[in-house]
């Protein structure tokens, strides 16, 4: 039997619902019994091998060590059981999968369970399985395209087996998690998997747009394994008869699946049908559709025209970015992808690399936090090896690195990462010779690197080239060289091509017309990706003219779109006639405040303003707060207009080289168990809108991280928030290590359930009941009222 | 989407809202229900009462407490419903919250104001299946007496896993914006026992409740 997708394969058909017909009782963990009912077990799989099955699923589906916790049995008990019950059944005539599906937890960021962890867990699994003689691994039923990585990842790096990969879609094409079926394609061919596909959810009548997707953007084998329809709420009969089934599945071969099975609801008889129904069809050459691709689970980013990559994340001459990375401060690291993504940005360059900043372990971390708020695909800017692995591992989705040379030590180093994670590289036409003088030596440089790429097994589509630009103050004969490499490299090659384009206006005045005019030069010889900031619109204008003028803006829509809205020489905002920076802080008006402190700074100081116009508007729409006249979407529009011009302060500050000063430094977590933290997120705004300086730890935080954080930090103040009665126990356990510590902060707790009786009564300082009263108390007891 | 908004101030504690934050509500509300349609399960199950409570053993569940029992009391059988706006609500909001927390307040009530619309059209589904029986109202772990222990059973039953709801070990429902609930059928009509705040979804964040006063709803 061979896995070539030239011919259909037969898989089977449910396991649990045909459990639940032998007598399995809700509740309890089918996989036990393996152990105690091997004949039930050792039945089913014979009747779907008589039916015509070729691969057979153990009946293992959770037997991992979340969901066997408390049942006394050892993953690698049930697992051998389970692989050698269905072998017996098998005989020579199917092969045995070892079935691996979700873990029954979420994995960060949706959850909390760490994707180093969900790893181990399938390690366990793959391990266990391989060594009872499964011949493959099925991973099956993933919603999560982090949990299916995590899980290929296992059965690939721990075990030599073939593995199958199916996750659950539904009517509207995407997993629970908003995957993709093209995402959840293209992430896990580059990940190594074997067969990709869909199992679960539906019936097969209505999941043929998803199994399109699939054979649209795989070269691998498809499987197709869906439910029997739905079923019936009231009485469980699932809607479609076997024949019913099986002819929607001639369909799915049609299309290009040739690994055909069935899920909740199917039987024996639906194989049977199935094989009935299929066996003298023909399987179609698909058609896979090439191309270069970057993903996230929920975005995929087609390179077919000229797609921006943000340069901001990149401390290089940005003092504000460089703190951020030194104090580990994601959120700001968050607000530039964000800024970015919003003004244009189809990929975002992350480079963490500064003095004092282990790459190896902020790069993955700053990867975790940008794919938790934003879903553009990233772009890994290192030569560090160690940082680009562990970034590359816990990124989801299809990534870029950026970049390998020509050099041989980086070709050794680099290359291999690309390959097992199955992401794109940038190859920068430099080498041991140094920078070359021609656009000739650039492209035999290019060819070096695209050579060692294909002698890996790295597609051709995933090699971009960056041709280098050179400052045109120090070496204006460069340009040209690089542009004529650019072409070359494009219209030879065929490949995509990257390059920094700011360089070029380095030590010049009027830099941005220098850039732009290097911009659209550099994309009519044929640029597909420029690396560029998309905060200056002058250049993202730029490009938008450029698509017109290459046809790929149907109609000038975009075009249009971009520039037809926007009244010819207005003013930065429709001026409110008499407005007050108070006024406009009150009133939340963020953009006006912001111009209006611009316009203020010539003349007066900064601190001036923030005594004269911010706290009084803030005290303002705080005591309307108060007396039931403002309610909280007010109080919080007021502190983001107050976030805008603080932001306009500390520039100026910056800029006339004095250090902003910062205010109160205080610790905020929302603590362990609980997942829901909106209310922690609202009292931070506050906060920080009345100068405190917030470390926010997130949620779900252990007491003793808490503890641990506030002790090496020195924090005076701390602020906890429980949301359930079933948390309050955690916030009280964290009370109690921060009373114990030598030098213990004064602790503020909040939060649905907790009341002022129960702050008393577990030991904190104070109570506040919303944002506003946690800065009454916090100002209280830092003894700054 | 009128409902949507009213139902949403009404949450914050703002019904007395200006004109300018109702159109703030509005947006929200609209970006609310771009990104969050509610989706449904239900199974239905025998009951018996037993000394330790309802019992629902199909499900494998129990039902203890004097809520259960008395709201049961004259049904045969019992609806477990779960209806969410899913995962990809909770990331939005979470993105939400980094560019416009304002927005995200409106938005997190809208969002609640949403998963109890798609509750009340699952019931007018269910009311509809069963046109010869009456329903009592639904009510959910968490109300009265009803423990919130019994949250990872009643999921599991109504179909949690097919709907991607999580329980956490601390009996919280992941997607943030879901509910469940228990429906009776009985044979007779049903008169309305649930009013006021004690049976409030929410009670615990109710800001017009901490300050001694009540909607009325």
């Amino acid at each position: 039997m061979t896995l070539d997708g030239q011919r259909i394969m037969y898989l089977d058909g449910a396991m649990g619902t045909m459990l639940q017909g032998k007598g399995l009782q809700p509740g309890e963990r089918p996989e036990l019994l393996c152990l105690t009912h091997p004949d039930w077990i050792c039945g089913i799989h014979r009747a779907y091998v008589d039916a015509g099955s070729q691969v057979i699923y153990a009946n293992t589906f959770g037997a991992n060590a979340l969901k066997l916790a408390g049942t006394g049995h050892t993953v690698e008990e049930v697992i051998a059981a389970a692989v050698g019950v269905a072998r017996s059944a098998a005989g020579d005539a199917a092969l045995v999968a070892l079935d691996m599906g979700p873990l029954g937890e979420l994995l960060e960021p949706l959850g909390t369970l760490r994707f180093e962890d969900a790893y181990n867990l399938f390690v366990e699994m793959a391990r266990a399985g391989e060594a009872a003689g499964a011949d493959l691994v099925a991973i099956e039923t993933m919603t999560d395209l982090y949990e299916a990585r995590a899980a290929l990842l296992a059965v690939k790096e721990n075990t030599a087996l073939p593995a199958f990969v199916t996750m659950s879609f539904d009517e509207t094409g995407r997993t629970f998690t908003g995957c993709t079926a093209e995402a959840m394609a293209r992430t896990l061919e580059g990940l190594g998997a074997d067969a990709v596909g869909v199992n679960c959810s539906l019936g097969p009548d209505r999941l043929l747009p998803v199994v399109q997707e699939v054979c649209r953007t795989t070269r691998l084998p498809v499987i197709v394994k869906p439910n029997a329809g739905l079923p019936d709420p009231v009485d469980g009969h699932y809607s479609l008869s076997p024949e019913e089934f099986a002819s929607a599945m001639r369909e799915m071969v049609q299309l290009g699946a040739t690994l055909l099975g069935g899920c909740c609801g199917t039987s024996p008889d639906y194989i049977r049908a199935l094989r009935k129904a299929t066996a003298d069809l023909p399987c179609p050459t698909r058609r896979h559709e090439a191309g270069s691709y970057l993903c996230t689970p929920t975005r995929v980013v087609c390179i077919d025209g000229v797609r921006v990559i943000g340069e901001r994340i990149n401390p290089t001459g940005k003092k504000r970015l460089q703190q951020a990375l030194l104090a580990g401060d994601m959120d700001y690291i968050v607000d530039v992808a964000i800024a970015q993504m919003d003004a244009g940005a189809d990929i975002l360059d992350v480079n963490v690399g500064y003095p004092g900043v282990d790459e190896a372990v902020m790069l993955p971390r700053v990867v975790k936090a940008l794919q938790a708020a934003i879903d553009l695909p990233l772009q890994l800017d290192s030569t560090n090896p160690v940082a680009l692995d562990a970034a590359l591992r816990v990124y989801n989705g299809k990534a870029a690195v950026n970049s390998v040379s020509g050099e041989e030590k980086s070709l050794q180093a680099i290359l291999p990462l690309v390959k097992r994670y199955g992401a794109a590289v940038v190859g920068l036409t430099l080498d041991e010779t140094g920078l070359p003088k021609t656009a000739e030596q650039r492209v035999t440089i290019a060819r070096l690197i695209l050579e060692r790429a294909r002698s890996l097994g790295i597609p051709d589509e995933d090699v971009w080239v960056d041709c280098l630009t050179l400052t045109a103050s120090a070496q204006p004969e460069q340009a040209e060289e690089t542009l004529r490499a650019v072409r070359t490299v494009t219209e030879e090659m065929h490949l995509q091509t990257v390059l920094g384009v700011s360089n070029i206006s380095f030590g010049l005045p009027n830099r941005l017309l220098m850039t732009q005019t290097f911009l659209i030069r550099a994309v009519q010889c044929g640029l597909s990706l420029p690396i560029l900031n998309p905060n200056q619109k002058e250049l993202m204008d730029a490009l938008s003219a450029c698509r017109v003028l290459s046809g790929r803006d149907a109609g000038c829509a975009d075009y249009v779109a971009r520039f037809a809205a926007l009244p010819a020489a207005a003013p930065a905002s429709a001026a409110v006639p008499g407005l007050t920076l108070e006024e406009a802080v009150f009133r939340g008006l963020r953009g006006d405040a912001v111009r209006l402190a611009r316009e203020a700074l010539p003349d007066h100081e900064g601190m001036a303003l923030v005594e004269e116009s911010l706290i009084p508007a803030l005290d303002r729409v705080g005591a309307e707060y108060e007396a039931g006249r403002a309610f909280l979407p007010q109080l919080l529009s007021a502190a983001q207009a107050a976030q805008g011009v603080f932001e306009v302060l500390r520039s100026a500050m910056d800029a006339g080289g004095r250090p902003p000063e910062k205010g109160p430094r205080m610790l905020i977590a929302t603590v362990k168990g609980d997942i829901h933290d909106i209310g922690k997120n609202i009292v931070k705004t506050v906060l920080e809108n009345y100068g405190f300086d917030v470390l926010d730890l997130g949620r779900d935080v252990p007491p003793q991280t808490v503890a641990q954080t506030a002790a090496e930090q020195r924090i005076p103040l701390v602020g906890l928030s429980a949301l359930m009665t079933t948390t309050l126990p955690a916030m009280e356990d964290t009370v109690r290590l921060l009373r114990a510590l030598p030098q213990p902060p004064r602790i503020i707790v909040g939060g649905a359930v907790v009341t002022e009786e129960y702050a008393r009564h577990i030991g904190a300082d104070a109570y506040a009941k919303d944002a506003r009263a946690a800065v009454e108390a916090a100002r209280r007891l830092l003894g700054n009222a | 989407m009128d409902r949507i908004v009213e139902e949403a101030l009404r949450y914050l504690g703002a019904s007395g809202a200006d004109e300018a934050l109702r159109r703030r509500a509005q947006e929200a509300a609209q970006l609310a229900a771009a990104h969050g349609a509610p989706r449904w399960r239900y199974a239905v199950f025998d009951l018996i009462h037993t000394p330790d409570g309802v019992a629902l053993p199909g499900a494998g569940l129990v039902l203890p407490g004097n809520t259960a029992g008395r709201m049961l009391a004259e049904c045969s059988r019992a609806v477990l419903l779960l209806c969410t706006l899913g995962l990809t609500y909770d990331s939005w909001l979470r993105g939400l919250q980094k560019r416009d927390m304002a927005l995200a307040a409106l938005a997190d009530s809208c969002g609640s104001a949403l998963v109890e619309q798609g509750c009340d059209r699952a019931q007018e589904e269910i009311a509809a299946r069963f046109p010869d029986l009456y329903l009592t109202d639904r009510f959910s772990p968490g109300y009265g007496d009803l423990p919130l222990s019994v949250q990872p059973a009643l999921c599991r039953a109504a179909g949690g896993v097919s709907l991607g709801v999580y329980v956490t070990e601390s009996y919280l429902m992941n997607p943030q914006k879901t509910v469940s609930a228990v429906i009776g059928l009985a044979a007779a009509p049903q008169r309305a026992r649930i009013r006021g705040c004690a049976y409030c979804a929410l009670r615990s964040q109710c800001t017009m409740r901490r300050e001694g006063s009540c909607c009325d709803a």
